[in-house]
């Protein structure tokens, strides 16, 4: 296992321009400093009223160049700055895909709560902070720290050091005390926050609950309570940012009255000229106010620590970094033309996850020639997804095998993609147009083949219907689509993928019976000739199949053709009357 | 820029008096502390010894330390405010939300609702907070100050003041500028900002079509064109800030060199010369602030008008109650007379003019194709959903709606699916009865067959379920919501599609569970699963929002009407 940091890498990796970055920032506080301290020393030096104009000519010059440049400085500064942060998260994008592509399905059952992926790529997102808000500052105010002390070390060291302490003040001290301060208090507000967040979600998915049980005033109160214990430390954490910001005031003004009285003193001793008096003093203040922005940028810290401890919970990265050229088309040819027949075989398989006890499947054996539908059926937990896993080859079985051809399914790798297509639940849209998506199932198909598929999935009433026919956007998730059309689009996929195994992982969860009904009529003609296997709840239309299997407990509970079963099993007759809609003749 | 018109918030005009009087007494701090600084300055120039001059650095001191006091006193004052109005302005939406009811939920969706009361509400709070004193500051300080310079130096003055138009006009220009540029990509940006979650979302599909590993390519190389996108956008869009950096010290440095140059005339004096440069960055400094919180204050303003736009959602007000505590029995009986419900005027109506009569304790169906109103017929008789129009009768007293804590008393309601609160499981099946004793809540549980799962668990009635607890299958919630219902024992059950989700087996359970709970009740069951009708008293067949046929399943079949073909059309199930 390879365990690198989600920072260090980066850093330095894109160390040159980072490095340009914090140098430009550098030089435009530097440029703010140093325009009071010219303007200074331009109205003092003026104030002597010198014969020779020409004496205030480079002055001058300096003060208009350095107004110029300040703003050319943060302008660039800002530039370089995010264009480096976002290759960096480009980079970040691509390792965290890494990681993920290997576990795809087993995501939505690691993380059965909440939108996990969603919250990966905003924590991405929000690393480039890490940068622009806290290291670019942070580097800005250390660099202006050491120009000032030398500056003032070489007029005189032992102010120099009393200054270096001031400064010190808020550039390392103050900044730890609001990191103390503030980040048992961070912790407390973000496991409030995702309290209540979750408790509002309860609410209003339930609100019909709340309603009818009357306890919506209980609620809302005890909510209120919640919420209140939070403004409370909400408003400490408030409360120090203002403290710490008059604490700076206060280190401020002293250090500034200890810069006049250093310079009174300097003047009067003749050490240095008056002009440069009012130089040193302006530009004191700007210097100050240079390190104040530390404390924020520390403080931020522990923000980043959640998402970059989500981010390394998902995992280390894989091993082999030429993931990429395995994919060649090397097999994409060869497996298409070998394995247009496939018979599937499973030899006394069982399964359990590794540190579990139990067997979720247990010594199970099915024989699938070429061409053959089979519904599976059986209840949450029974192993029917875990009998799929298996068959896509993302787990492998403790005892027994699964071949194709006679081949183990594991040793076929990638090449199983090209032998099985799995159409599930939620059958991802992406965010391009319609014919696109149904492209993704053979990426080089020809105009005609894509409208060729979308013609079997009969998908074409809907497409003449959108506004720009195949070239129709599918916007994010799809929304634009209801349920049944969704799985027609991810159908027209598969049939141009034109794998001899299709997988049906209950596709019509959640759809009505007519939706349902005419969908599955599409699917059972479009597939003919290839092997089925449908995993199901219902048994409308298992009178289809060649053979119906009931996964109980991870066994087979029972099995055989729907007449067969309807013949031998009163427990299967009890069923498929329950499903069967209720007789005409019934009067 | 689009700007709507600020909601009126209890207290603003208060707020707004005392941050002018703090912006003022600032102003008066800055003059202090410019013009002191300056004399010192100015003496030391002329070689005054600092020692005479400690008098004036204390007062320099105190004028420099007051501004900061005032500074703590104005964040305070408006942190104080922002906090108070976020609080009131949640409770409200609370209280609308719940006013408003499950449909408005389902219409507008959980997470943007939640993510509004949320998020939405601490966005209006920093907008609160930062919003009215910077507009108070950058009204007063710059205004007092340039008075305060033209006094001093006219022409400085002059400078001073000319500047803030031209960065005016060159930030609305640029900012155009930048948004066109926006417009002008948007569409393939926001496709770009979107490709990482979308993939990631859609990468078990990937996987599946064996795409996912070639993927990672497309992520480095989208990835890298919204990098350059955004760059492209930012040189614009950052120009606008440089605009204000750019003549802000250009500003600075003409009126310092002016004054060099009057200096060397001498026709001024080095103290004016020095408050003069002293003071002009301080009148740059509330116009730069307001450029730095832009966008914060622009997210609490989008937010702002979205929790507005909530509040002013018309809710009936909920129905008078009535005066004596009726209880439904078998003599009690409720009729609904032409009712209509319509979620928006003018848009399609979701029930027309329903009208039926129930008697005593009965079982009804509900069925029709989908979007023909089973659900919001639902609701109106859960007492969730205000009907637009028409009449509603419990027992005798006419009633506008079922929305009232008496009706909400008599019902039970199971959902498709029934939302499994984050709690203990007795805590969850105690939900309508919050001090039933554990004896009752085992006996509900074994009643709905919860007795051998809740032994299974680990704490058993005190394993935490739900959302960040235990998951439950969906047969297992059906049955919590089963529990819940034989420990509440109310007289009037109502079933939204309990069961299509389910496996056979689970639902040939369940459903005998079921039929023993409908026992002596009144019972709303709408479904599309049509076995359930075999055991109804009384079908209401529903056809795009109106009630088509109204009677027993065999007496329906006999008419051969909308119930007869619904049949039919899913006998015909798959060819």
């Amino acid at each position: 296992m390879r365990k690198e940091g989600w920072l260090r890498p980066y850093l330095r990796q894109h160390r040159w321009r980072l490095t340009l970055a914090a140098a430009l920032g550098t030089l435009g506080v530097l440029s703010a400093a140093l325009l009071l301290f010219i303007s200074g020393y331009l109205i003092s030096k003026a104030a002597l009223r010198p014969e020779n104009i020409l004496l205030l000519f480079v002055p001058i010059v300096a003060v208009r160049a350095i107004s110029i440049g300040q703003a050319v400085f943060r302008y660039l500064e800002r530039l370089i700055g995010h264009d480096t942060v976002l290759r960096i998260l480009s980079a970040m994008r691509v390792r965290l895909y890494h990681i993920l592509e290997p576990q795809a399905l087993f995501i939505r059952s690691r993380y059965r709560t909440g939108d996990i992926l969603g919250v990966l790529s905003d924590d991405i997102e929000h690393l480039q902070d890490v940068y622009l808000r806290t290291i670019f500052p942070s580097i800005v105010s250390m660099v202006m720290y050491g120009l000032f002390i030398l500056t003032l070390g070489m007029f005189h060291w032992q102010f120099a050091i009393f200054m270096a302490l001031y400064a010190a003040m808020l550039l390392f001290a103050l900044p730890l005390v609001s990191l103390s301060v503030t980040r048992k208090k961070h912790v407390r507000l973000t496991r409030g926050r995702n309290r209540l967040y979750r408790k509002l979600t309860d609410a209003v998915l339930g609100i019909n609950d709340w309603l009818v049980s009357g306890r919506k005033t209980e609620f809302i109160q005890a909510y209120e309570t919640s919420e209140n214990e939070l403004t409370q430390v909400e408003r400490r954490v408030h409360a120090w940012a203002r403290w710490r910001e008059l604490i700076i005031q206060c280190v401020t003004g002293a250090a500034v009255v200890s810069m006049i009285i250093w310079t009174g003193h300097q003047s009067a001793a003749e050490h240095f000229s008056v002009t440069v008096i009012a130089a040193f003093v302006l530009s004191s203040l700007t210097i100050m106010n240079a390190f104040a922005p530390m404390s924020e940028a520390v403080e931020k810290i522990p923000k980043y620590q959640d998402s970059l401890r989500r981010i390394a919970e998902v995992g280390n990265d894989p091993e082999s970094e030429s993931g990429l050229a395995d994919i060649t088309d090397r097999q994409t040819q060869s497996v298409a033309t070998a394995w247009r027949q496939v018979h599937l075989r499973l030899n006394h398989v069982s399964f359990r996850y590794p540190g579990s006890e139990d067997r979720i499947l247990q010594d199970i054996s099915l024989d699938i020639p070429p061409g053959k539908k089979v519904a599976i059926i059986g209840r949450s937990g029974a192993g029917k997804s875990t009998l799929l896993k298996l068959i896509q080859g993302a787990i492998q079985p403790e005892q027994g095998t699964i071949t194709a051809n006679g081949t183990e399914i594991h040793e076929l790798e990638h090449h199983l993609t090209q032998v099985v297509s799995v159409l599930n639940q939620n059958p991802h849209l992406f965010d391009t147009t319609v014919a696109n998506n149904i492209r993704l199932g053979r990426p080089d198909a020809s105009e005609q083949q894509v409208q060729a598929a979308a013609a079997q999935a009969q998908l074409h009433p809907l497409i003449d219907s959108l506004p720009d026919g195949y070239h129709t956007r599918t916007h994010e998730m799809g929304q634009r689509f209801s349920g049944g059309e969704r799985q027609r689009i991810a159908l027209a996929r598969i049939l141009l993928q034109d794998n001899p195994i299709i997988v049906l992982d209950e596709p019509t969860v959640g759809l009505d019976p007519r939706t349902e009904n005419v969908l599955l009529s599409t699917v059972f003609q479009a597939v003919q000739g290839k092997t089925l296997l449908w995993i199901t709840h219902h048994l409308a239309g298992v009178e289809q199949m060649d053979e119906v299997i009931f996964l109980e407990n991870g066994g087979v509970a029972m099995s055989g053709s729907h007449t067969q079963l309807m013949e031998q099993s009163a427990r299967y007759r009890e069923l498929y009357a329950l499903d069967a809609v209720p007789s005409l003749s019934q009067v | 820029m689009k700007k709507s018109r600020m909601p009126q918030y209890k207290g603003i005009q208060a707020l707004y008096v005392t941050l002018s009087c703090i912006s003022l007494l600032q102003s008066i701090c800055i003059l202090f502390q410019a013009t002191l600084l300056a004399h010192i300055i100015s003496d030391l120039f002329h070689g005054t010894p600092v020692e005479d001059l400690y008098l004036d650095l204390a007062c320099f001191l105190l004028a420099f330390l007051s501004r900061g006091v005032l500074t703590w006193v104005r964040q305070k004052v408006s942190y104080r405010f922002a906090e108070k109005t976020g609080a009131e302005t949640r409770r409200r939406l609370l209280d609308k939300l719940f006013e408003l009811g499950p449909s408005f939920a389902r219409s507008e969706g959980t997470g943007k609702l939640v993510t509004l009361a949320l998020e939405g509400i601490a966005q209006l709070r920093i907008f609160l907070e930062l919003y009215p004193p910077r507009m108070v500051s950058t009204a007063v300080l710059p205004l007092v100050i340039a008075g305060y310079v033209f006094f001093q130096d006219a022409i400085s003055g002059v400078i001073l003041v000319v500047t803030v138009p031209i960065i005016i006009i060159f930030m609305i220009l640029l900012g155009l500028a930048a948004q066109k540029q926006m417009d002008k990509q948007w569409h393939s940006y926001r496709i770009l900002s979107n490709h990482f979650v979308d993939t990631l979302r859609g990468l078990e599909t990937l996987k599946f079509l064996g795409h996912s590993r070639r993927h990672q390519v497309s992520i480095a190389r989208v990835s890298d064109q919204y990098r350059s996108a955004t760059v492209r956008t930012l040189r614009v869009a950052f120009l606008s800030s440089f605009a204000l950096d750019f003549f802000t010290s250009l500003s600075v440095a003409c009126v310092a060199v002016g004054l060099g140059l009057r200096l060397v005339e001498g026709s001024m004096a080095l103290a004016p010369a020095l408050t003069v440069l002293i003071l002009a960055p301080e009148y740059f400094l509330p116009v730069r602030e307001v450029g730095s919180d832009y966008h914060a204050t622009l997210n609490g303003r989008t937010a702002a008008d979205n929790i507005q736009a909530i509040l002013n959602y018309d809710t009936v007000q909920a129905a008078a109650e009535l005066d004596r505590s009726s209880s439904w029995g078998p003599d009690s009986s409720l009729s609904l007379h032409g009712v209509d419900v319509r979620h928006q005027q003018e848009a399609a109506y979701s029930l027309h003019n329903v009208s039926f009569e129930i008697k005593g304790t009965m079982k009804v169906g509900i069925v029709g194709e989908s979007g023909a109103g089973k659900s919001t017929l639902i609701d109106v008789l859960g007492g969730f959903l205000h009907p637009s129009n028409g009449r509603i009768h419990w027992n005798e007293p006419e009633l506008q709606s079922l929305v009232m804590e008496q009706w909400h008393k008599q019902t039970t309601y199971i959902p498709q699916h029934p939302y499994i609160f984050n709690d203990t499981l007795a805590e969850n099946i105690r939900f309508y009865v919050p001090d039933a004793s554990m004896d009752a809540v085992t006996r509900a549980a074994a009643a709905a067959g919860l007795a051998e799962l809740a032994a299974s668990l680990p704490h058993q009635y005190e394993e935490t379920i739900g959302n960040g607890g235990r998951t439950l299958s969906g047969g297992q919630e059906q049955r919590v919501a089963l529990a819940r219902a034989f420990l509440s024992d109310r007289p009037v059950v109502l079933l939204d599609e309990p069961t299509a989700h389910l496996d056979i087996e689970t639902e040939y359970e369940l459903k005998q569970t079921m039929l023993r709970l409908f026992e002596d009740k009144l019972v709303f069951l709408a479904t599309h699963r049509l076995h359930w009708m075999l055991h109804m008293d009384q079908i209401i067949v529903l056809d795009q929002g109106r009630v088509a046929e109204i009677g027993t399943h065999e007496s329906l079949i006999r008419q051969k009407g909308v119930y007869y073909e619904l049949i039919r059309s899913q006998k015909e199930g798959i060819r």
